[in-house]
């Protein structure tokens, strides 16, 4: 507790002179000779015990007012937050501190992010506790426990320090959770500061209920307390590539960048882009509408290896997500190849032929039992219309995959036992004179996405009169209006395998005119590239575990850089590895406030909701010290009512006869 | 005042007075006549009525006795009260010594029996003239102090007075009221008259005060600081519960019970106390 006139507390002592008036009333008293001691004295054993409590809470109440106006009169600073502070030290306080790049929105007003608003409240809050209870901090970045001694400390201590990170609340209390468990805490507060970012708290996450069990099950009683940094905010856009593909057209290679802009505000207009390629900045324009915009943007860069940049936003509510890195990699051409024993090699070849310098090179074509490893070795699409492979052709085309490269599987036309990668072909399917219509895919992501120009493939219209069922689970990436699937995703390693259940043949599908079926395969081989490439891209906090090994530079700093925490561009030997902060920080959707008081069920649970403005709650402060002051000075008033002290006085008794 | 003192019992004396006595003998008040009995003196046979009926019957008289009147004055140190009129004490012996007089000018005996926590004077009684200034003397020199053995004085009187006599009591009897009772009724088991003056002042029965005081005991040294107003119920209720219990114990024994304010003229509360029993002695 602050005030604001800390001198007046100097007159604390005067709450003490009602005691002190009441010591000189007492000397004051007149003295009287008495006879008749022995009724007197029984008057005062049956009635001295309810006056000395009424008198002693005469005396309470004074000593309240002259405290309590003393306290009014110092204007003491309490928020709800702070007043956390009053109440009894637990034996250990869980600091969970969010770290994540949405919590570096800065506060409307003031020149200080979420975190560090929050950082300041915890320590403030903390403080009062540090002798008292063991403090451990629990940030969002690392999901470790520190010690730590002193609650100012906070501010400094590079646990809490920005990153570009998201935070995973439900992991954090299993981590707060685990603690408890293996330090045998007594009672215990948890302590959150977040902003309530929805993608942060994952409400629909069904490990909230485990969780809540678990803190239920606790010997020890746990009380959670949430300073929600929710506070007013500048506009703010962010910024981040969704896409880069590195195309080679008519000898002129060029970068394609497909660039989500998302905005607080709704007006449409120019956003200045700045756009950094290996180390030269160049400002560029680009059309907004709405509060989600994907932008796309080229530039060439010939035959050149590959590069780095990031492109950057003005300055605005929070810095943090104005920026995104990209690479692009060397120039490494894709190339298909086509395992088939079908009449349809030939489109196969056709539909995952590359562009080159003199026209287009088809994909190679081998029949399933003549591949070998060295055929896949420059590959980056597998396209495979046999049984499925098996024995060692199935670990060949697996590890091709793990690499980083794309393989499709088409129906074989009969069914069959055989498994890959837990996926196989079940019956075939005949869809009579409607045939099969697809009702629903991915436009937004995958083979069939929408095109840079943001028009639709014509799967509307494409008319499927077979299909043969996948077996197996694989996300959905295309459905017919049955429910059944058109094409389906498993990921393994940095690739993806897919198996599309109809073929290009005209008993089968209108696939063969080739408006689905190239794209799509032209998309694929251009993913695949990634196998050929030395380049790693990875969300922050979300770095691979062989990369972590590794001892990365920032290519920006030249510094040794933690690509667990901070986006950017980073270098070890010939490796490279762009960190983006996670695409869900850049949501601007929150939990509410019922919806959070709800996950956390049973247990203790207040929300402190942050406020820039700190005035009104410093007056509410003053108001309650006011109201106490009157509080208790009408309850002096009552208790010393005439009424109360000759209550029981009765009228003035006559003698009575003898 | 013209009402002579009188007992409202019968009185054993050694010579003739104006008091009934429990003993039938000469004189000119008829009484009733009696059988006779074996051993009594013939010389008292009324032959009149032998000769009419045959029969022995005596005939007796209403025998007169002087009075024996012991005043017992309490001396402990409660009765050193003094209120807006005056000390308890001063107005005690104001009666004490009005009613030495009476007792003596009417021909009866007084005594004086005055008493404190650590002394105890008694002046037998005596019908000479000169025995009122001896009594006047000793009220003079009496001085509250101490704490009260009023009752196991009124036991002592009742042993020792053999003769039936009248014991007029000044007191405020801040004392145990059972072991009040207890010496009443050993005084009345002896066939004494009991008159009792129970002399209280009115800011007692009031208890009205205005500030807090600190009442200091007078037969202690204990003290106690309180906020009259609070207490002044549970006071007062106590007080008079011990007040009708010593009325009801005063009459259950026939004692004459005289509760006194000092506000009240003395002499008036005498008028009283002697029109009461002249008037009580005519009915019997």
């Amino acid at each position: 507790m602050t005030f604001l006139q800390p001198l007046i507390l100097w007159g604390l002592p005067l709450m003490l002179l009602p005691v002190i008036i009441h010591l000189i009333n007492r000397m004051r008293h007149r003295p009287r000779q008495w006879a008749a001691m022995q009724f007197l004295l029984a008057a005062t054993r049956s009635s001295t015990s309810h006056a000395k409590l009424r008198n002693l809470l005469i005396m309470l109440m004074r000593v309240l007012a002259v405290l309590t106006l003393l306290l009014f009169l110092a204007r003491p600073l309490v928020g709800g937050w702070l007043g956390w502070a009053l109440a009894a030290a637990p034996d250990a306080i869980l600091l969970l501190v969010d770290r994540s790049a949405s919590m570096e929105s800065r506060v409307a007003g003031a020149d200080e992010s979420r975190r560090e608003y929050a950082l300041k409240m915890l320590a403030d809050a903390a403080g009062e506790f540090e002798h008292a209870s063991h403090l451990v901090l629990l940030d969002s970045a690392t999901r470790k426990a520190h010690e730590i001694t002193t609650a100012s400390s906070l501010l400094e201590l590079p646990y809490t320090q920005p990153t570009d990170t998201a935070a995973d609340l439900p992991a954090m209390l299993q981590t707060a959770l685990d603690w408890l468990i293996e330090n045998q805490a007594g009672t215990a507060e948890i302590w959150i500061a977040s902003d309530l970012q929805a993608s942060n708290w994952q409400p629909d996450d069904p490990r909230w209920e485990t969780l809540i069990t678990a803190f239920d099950s606790l010997p020890q009683k746990v009380r959670v307390r949430l300073l929600a940094t929710t506070q007013e905010s500048p506009g703010n856009a962010s910024i981040s590539v969704a896409q880069l593909s590195r195309q080679q057209a008519s000898g002129n290679g060029e970068v394609r960048l497909a660039v989500d802009l998302n905005r607080s505000q709704a007006n449409a207009g120019t956003a200045t882009i700045t756009r950094t390629l290996n180390g030269v900045a160049t400002e560029l324009e680009a059309r907004v509408t709405g509060q989600s915009t994907r932008w796309r943007h080229r530039f060439a860069v010939g035959d050149q290896a590959g590069g780095w940049g990031k492109l950057e936003l003005p300055a605005d509510g929070n810095p943090r997500d104005n920026v995104t890195y990209y690479r692009y990699s060397d120039n490494h051409p894709p190339a298909g190849l086509v395992v088939t024993e079908s009449a349809l090699g030939p489109l196969w070849q056709a539909a995952a032929s590359v562009a080159g310098q003199v026209g287009r090179t088809p994909a190679k074509r081998h029949t399933p039992g003549n591949v070998t490893p060295a055929d896949l070795r420059d590959a980056t699409l597998v396209v495979w219309q046999a049984p499925l492979p098996e024995g060692e052709m199935a670990g060949t085309i697996r590890r091709f995959a793990d690499e980083g490269g794309r393989v499709i599987f088409f129906p074989p036309g009969q069914p069959a036992t055989a498994r890959f990668v837990g996926l196989g072909w079940g019956e075939k399917q005949t869809g009579g004179d409607a045939g099969f219509a697809v009702g629903r895919w991915d436009e937004d992501q995958g083979p069939l996405a929408n095109t840079d120009e943001g028009l639709l493939l014509p799967l509307t219209k494409l008319g499927v009169r077979q299909r043969q069922q996948v077996i197996g689970q694989a996300a959905v990436l295309a459905a017919f209006d049955d429910g059944q699937a058109l094409l389906v995703r498993r990921v393994l390693g940095r690739g993806e395998v897919y198996f599309c259940t109809t073929l290009p043949l005209l008993a089968w599908s209108e696939m063969g005119d080739g408006l689905v079926v190239v794209p799509m395969l032209q998309r694929l081989l251009a993913d695949g590239s990634r196998r050929l490439q030395r380049d790693s891209v990875a969300e922050c906090g979300q770095v691979g575990a062989g990369d972590l090994q590794l001892e990365w530079t920032s290519i920006e700093t030249g510094q040794r850089g933690d690509v667990q925490t901070q986006a950017g561009v980073y270098q070890s030997g010939d490796r490279w590895l762009v960190v983006n902060r996670p695409a869900a920080e850049d949501e601007f959707e929150r939990v509410e406030d019922g919806a959070v008081a709800g996950l956390f069920g049973t247990l203790s649970f207040q929300l402190f909701q942050a406020q820039r403005d700190d005035t009104a709650l410093q007056g509410e402060i003053w108001r309650l010290f006011l109201f106490l002051m009157l509080l208790a000075l009408v309850v002096e008033a009552w208790l010393i009512r005439p009424g109360s002290m000759a209550e029981a006085v009765p009228p003035k008794p006559q003698p009575p006869a003898a | 005042m013209g009402q002579p003192l009188l007992a409202r019992f019968p009185m054993e004396g050694n010579v003739s007075g104006h008091h009934r006595s429990p003993h039938r003998g000469s004189s000119v008040e008829f009484a009733e006549y009696r059988n006779y009995v074996p051993g009594d003196d013939i010389r008292r046979l009324d032959w009149r009525v032998f000769a009419r009926t045959d029969r022995y019957y005596l005939k007796e008289f209403e025998a007169e006795t002087n009075l024996r009147c012991y005043v017992v004055l309490d001396c402990s140190g409660s009765m050193g009260f003094t209120g807006e009129h005056g000390s308890r004490l001063d107005y005690a012996k104001r009666l004490a010594a009005t009613l030495g007089y009476l007792v003596i000018n009417q021909g009866d005996a007084a005594g004086l029996l005055h008493v404190t926590e650590k002394t105890a004077t008694e002046i037998p009684p005596r019908r000479n003239a000169s025995h009122l200034q001896v009594i006047l003397d000793a009220l003079g020199q009496a001085q509250p102090a101490g704490g009260t053995r009023l009752v196991p004085m009124l036991h002592e009187l009742a042993e020792k007075a053999r003769r039936r006599a009248l014991v007029v009591i000044l007191s405020d009897c801040f004392c145990d009221g059972d072991e009040l009772r207890d010496a009443l009724q050993h005084l009345r088991y002896q066939k004494h008259d009991l008159a009792l003056f129970h002399l209280l002042d009115p800011l007692e029965l009031d208890f009205e005060f205005d500030r807090p005081v600190r009442f200091v005991d007078m037969e202690g040294s204990q003290s106690i600081i309180t906020e009259p107003a609070t207490v002044r119920a549970e006071y007062q209720a106590h007080l008079k519960r011990f007040l009708n219990k010593l009325r009801d114990n005063c009459h259950e024994f026939n004692a004459d019970y005289r509760r006194v304010t000092l506000d009240q003229p003395y002499d008036k509360v005498l008028a009283d106390f002697l029109t009461e029993r002249a008037r009580h002695a005519t009915r019997a």
